[in-house]
C-alpha cells in the first residue's frame, strides 16, 4: 500500500466507525461492543499512520496529495480538499492517533461503569474526533483545515458537555465554543483575506502580514493563549480522558500546527511572530503561576497545558519553527500521559480534590510511578523529553535576541517544576485522606495504555535529530549556558516544591497573595465585565438596526402589500353584470387600440 | 352566385352580436343571460360561415360546425349550473349571486 492511501485510514475508517454507531443504533446503545470497534479502529489507525509516517516524503521531495477540486465554477476550482502527505502533517498524524489509541483503550476502564448508551455515544463522538483531526493534519490547504478545526471544535463541545445532566458541565461546553468562536473570527477573516489576496487557500502563498496577525486570532482561541484562556480549565470538565486527548495533546495543539503548517505565510511576518512571542511568553508564566495554588488536580493539569502551549507559541516567535513544533509532539505525549494517570487517580479516590487525595504512593504504585515520570519529563529533568524540546525553545528564543520572552518562559521553566512538585507530593504523599483510604489501583487496560505513553515521554526527546532531519531543519544538542540555567531552575523548583509540600503540611501553604488573587477568577471577571460594558451595548446598537432597519425594510414591504390589496378588494364586488361590464369594455378599449395602432 | 354579399351577412353578425351583448349587460335572469350569450356566440359562426362561403375555403364551415357541437357542450353545463342556482335559492336573479366578493 502507498504511504498516501495508509495515510488515508485515519480519516476513512473511523468515519465508517463513526456512522456506524451514530446510524446503528442497537449498537451504540449496547455500549461496550461501539466501544471495542472504535478503540480498534484508532489502533489500526494508529498502525496506518505509523507506517505512512515511514513511507511519507522527507524534507524537499514533493508532498503526496490526493485531492479532489471543490466548487468547480466556469472550470475553476474554488480549492481542493483530500489528502496532503508530508514530514510535517506525518509526523503529527502519528501523535495524533497514537495519543487517540491510548486515549479510546484507557477509557474502556475508565468509563466502564457509564450507562451502555452514554459509553455508545462517548465512543462515536470519540470516532468523529480522529477524523477530524486527521483531516485537520492532512489539509491540503487552509480551507479544508479552517473546516476540520470546526469539527474538532464540534467533538470539544460534545466531549465537554458529556456529563450533560451537570450544569456546569453544559456551561463549560458553551463557554468553550463561545470563546474558541470570538477568536475564530479572527482565522475566518485571515482565511477570506488570504483567499482576496491570493486567490488560493494554499499556505506557500505570499500573503501580507495581515493575514498572519489575524490568523493568530485564532490560533489563540484554540491554543489557548491568555487572555483567550479562559475556556481550557473549565473544559476539564469532561471526562478525563477527552481532557488528555483533546484539551492537552491534540486539538488545543491544532492552533500551534496551523502555525506551523502556515510557516510560510508566518515567516513573512515578523511583527507577528514578535507578538507571538510575547503573548506566548506571557502566557507561560501566567498559566504557570495560576497553577500554582490551584486545588482540583485537573485544573494544574489544564493551566499547565496552557503554560506549555505558551511555550511552543513563544518559541513559534523566535522565528524559528522547529522548537515550537517538537514542544509540541514531546508535551502531547507526556500530558497525555499525566491526565491519563490523573484520571486514574481519579478513578481511585472518586475525586478531582487535592484535598481528597494524598498518600496514595502505596496504594497506587504504578499510577504514582507513572504520574512522577511524566511530572519530570513536564519539568524538563535532564534526559527526558520534555528538557529537549523545552531547551530548543529557549536557545531559540537566545539567538533571536527576544531576551523579554526568553525571560518569561525561564521564570516559567521554573514555576513548572514547582507547581509539579506540590501536586506529587500533594496526591501521593502525606497523611491519606478519608476518600484514599480504601483507593486502589486501576485495572491493566487503564495501566497499559498508560505505559505506552510513557516510553515517548521518556525517549522522544531523542529524536530531535530525525525528527529536525525530516523537516529539513538541523539540530544538534549543545549545553549552553540558557540550557544550563533553566536545568538550574528547574531542579530548584524541584527542590523548593518538595521542601515546601513535601513534608505532610498541605494546608494554608500556598502562596497566600497569589492564591486569594487567583482563586478570585480575575480573568474571568475581566471577561465578564467586558462583556458587559462592550459586547452588550454593541450587540444592543446591531440588534436595533437588525430589528428596525433591516426587518423595518421587510415589514415595509408586507404592510404595502397589505395596504394595495385592500385598496383594490372594492373592484371584486361579487356581481357577474359588473365583471361582464369590465369583459365588454375591455374589449371595445383593446380593439379601438387595434384600429389606431393599425392605422400608426 | 346570388343572394346577399359579404357586407350584409357581417352587418347581421354584428347586430346579433350586438344585441346579445346588449342582453348580457342588461338583462338580470340567469336564462335570459345565457341565451344572449348563445347570440353572441353565433353571430360568430354567422362570420365563419360568411368568410367561408366567400373566401373559398370550406375550413370555416366545418369550425363552424364544431363550435356548434361545443356550443350546445357548453350550453348544458351552463344550464345545469342555473338548474342548481335555482334548486338551492328559488331565485334566477343574477345580482343575487355575490356570495364571491372580496
Amino acid at each position: 500500500m502507498t504511504p498516501l492511501l495508509l495515510a488515508a485510514v485515519p480519516v476513512v475508517l473511523p468515519f465508517a466507525c463513526f456512522l456506524l454507531l451514530g446510524v446503528v443504533w442497537p449498537l451504540r446503545h449496547t455500549g461496550r461492543p461501539a466501544a471495542l470497534l472504535s478503540s480498534l479502529v484508532a489502533v489500526v489507525s494508529f498502525l496506518a499512520a505509523l507506517f505512512a509516517w515511514e513511507g511519507a516524503p522527507g524534507a524537499g521531495e514533493p508532498a503526496l496529495t490526493l485531492t479532489q477540486a471543490w466548487l468547480v465554477h466556469e472550470g475553476v476550482p474554488l480549492a481542493e480538499v483530500g489528502l496532503r502527505l508530508d514530514a510535517v502533517s506525518a509526523s503529527m498524524l502519528v501523535v495524533v492517533t497514537f495519543v487517540a489509541a491510548c486515549v479510546q483503550v484507557y477509557s474502556l476502564g475508565y468509563m466502564a461503569d457509564e450507562p451502555r448508551p452514554a459509553l455508545g455515544r462517548y465512543y462515536a463522538w470519540h470516532s468523529l474526533f480522529v477524523v477530524a483531526m486527521s483531516g485537520l493534519v492532512l489539509a491540503p490547504n487552509l480551507l479544508q483545515l479552517l473546516a476540520a478545526w470546526e469539527l474538532v471544535g464540534l467533538c470539544s463541545y460534545l466531549l465537554i458537555g458529556y456529563y450533560w445532566t451537570r450544569p456546569s458541565a453544559g456551561k463549560a461546553a458553551v463557554k468553550a465554543v463561545w470563546v474558541t468562536r470570538f477568536a475564530d473570527i479572527g482565522l475566518m477573516s485571515g482565511v477570506v483575506l488570504l483567499y482576496a489576496q491570493t486567490g488560493s487557500f494554499d499556505w506557500s502563498a505570499e500573503a501580507s502580514p495581515w493575514v498572519a496577525a489575524l490568523l493568530f486570532c485564532g490560533v489563540m482561541g484554540k491554543s489557548a493563549q491568555v487572555p483567550l484562556h479562559v475556556w481550557l480549565p473549565d473544559a476539564m470538565e469532561g471526562p478525563t480522558p477527552v481532557s488528555a486527548l483533546l484539551h492537552a495533546a491534540t486539538m488545543v495543539a491544532a492552533g500551534v500546527y496551523l502555525v506551523v503548517r502556515a510557516w510560510p505565510i508566518f515567516a513573512a511576518a515578523p511583527d507577528v511572530l514578535l507578538v507571538m512571542a510575547w503573548v506566548g511568553g506571557v502566557t507561560a508564566v501566567v498559566a504557570a503561576v495560576t497553577a500554582t495554588v490551584q486545588t482540583d488536580i485537573k485544573k494544574v493539569l489544564a493551566y499547565s497545558t496552557c503554560s506549555q502551549l505558551g511555550y511552543m507559541v513563544a518559541g513559534l516567535g523566535s522565528g524559528e519553527m522547529l522548537g515550537g513544533y517538537f514542544h509540541l509532539t514531546t508535551h502531547a505525549f507526556f500530558k497525555a500521559l499525566l491526565f491519563l494517570a490523573a484520571g486514574s487517580i481519579i478513578h481511585a479516590v472518586h475525586s478531582n480534590e487535592l484535598k481528597d487525595m494524598g498518600g496514595l504512593w502505596s496504594r497506587t504504585r504504578f499510577t504514582g510511578a507513572l504520574f512522577i515520570l511524566g511530572s519530570l519529563a513536564l519539568a524538563g529533568l535532564p534526559g527526558l523529553a520534555g528538557f529537549f524540546s523545552k531547551d530548543l525553545i529557549l536557545e531559540e528564543l537566545f539567538h533571536a535576541g527576544l531576551y523579554g520572552p526568553l525571560a518569561l518562559c525561564l521564570v516559567a521553566a521554573a514555576l513548572t517544576p514547582f507547581y509539579m512538585a506540590r501536586v506529587v507530593c500533594m496526591a501521593f504523599f502525606g497523611r491519606p485522606s478519608p476518600g484514599a483510604e480504601h483507593a486502589h489501583e486501576s485495572p491493566s487496560v487503564m495501566l497499559a495504555p498508560m505505559m505506552l505513553l510513557a516510553v515517548p515521554a521518556v525517549v522522544a526527546g531523542y529524536g530531535g535529530y530525525t525528527f529536525a532531519l525530516s523537516l529539513g531543519l538541523d539540530y544538534h544538542f549543545a549545553l549552553t549556558p540558557v540550557g544550563i540555567a533553566a536545568t538550574a531552575l528547574g531542579l530548584g523548583g524541584i527542590a523548593v516544591g518538595v521542601a515546601r509540600y513535601g513534608f505532610g503540611r498541605l494546608e494554608g501553604i500556598d502562596l497566600p497573595g497569589v492564591a486569594r488573587f487567583v482563586r478570585s477568577g480575575p480573568m474571568d471577571a475581566a471577561w465578564t465585565a467586558g462583556w458587559r460594558s462592550v459586547f452588550l451595548p454593541v450587540a444592543g446598537v446591531v440588534g436595533w438596526v437588525d430589528r428596525y432597519v433591516v426587518d423595518g425594510l421587510v415589514n415595509l414591504f408586507g404592510w404595502g402589500a397589505l395596504v394595495l390589496g385592500d385598496g383594490l378588494r372594492g373592484l371584486q364586488t361579487g356581481r357577474v353584470r359588473d365583471y361582464l361590464y369590465a369583459v365588454a369594455v375591455g374589449a371595445v378599449v383593446l380593439a379601438a387600440w387595434g384600429v389606431v395602432g393599425g392605422a400608426s | 352566385m346570388s343572394g346577399p354579399g359579404l357586407e350584409a351577412w357581417l352587418g347581421l353578425a354584428g347586430v346579433m352580436f350586438a344585441i346579445g351583448l346588449y342582453g348580457v349587460l342588461t338583462r338580470r335572469n340567469l336564462l335570459a343571460i345565457v341565451v344572449s350569450v348563445e347570440l353572441m356566440a353565433n353571430a360568430a359562426n354567422v362570420n365563419l360561415v360568411a368568410f367561408s362561403k366567400f373566401g373559398g375555403h370550406p375550413s370555416g364551415q366545418a369550425t363552424a360546425l364544431f363550435a356548434l357541437a361545443l356550443t350546445v357542450a357548453e350550453v348544458v353545463v351552463g344550464l345545469a349550473l342555473i338548474i342548481l342556482v335555482a334548486r338551492s335559492r328559488k331565485d334566477l336573479h343574477a345580482d343575487g349571486l355575490q356570495e364571491l366578493k372580496g
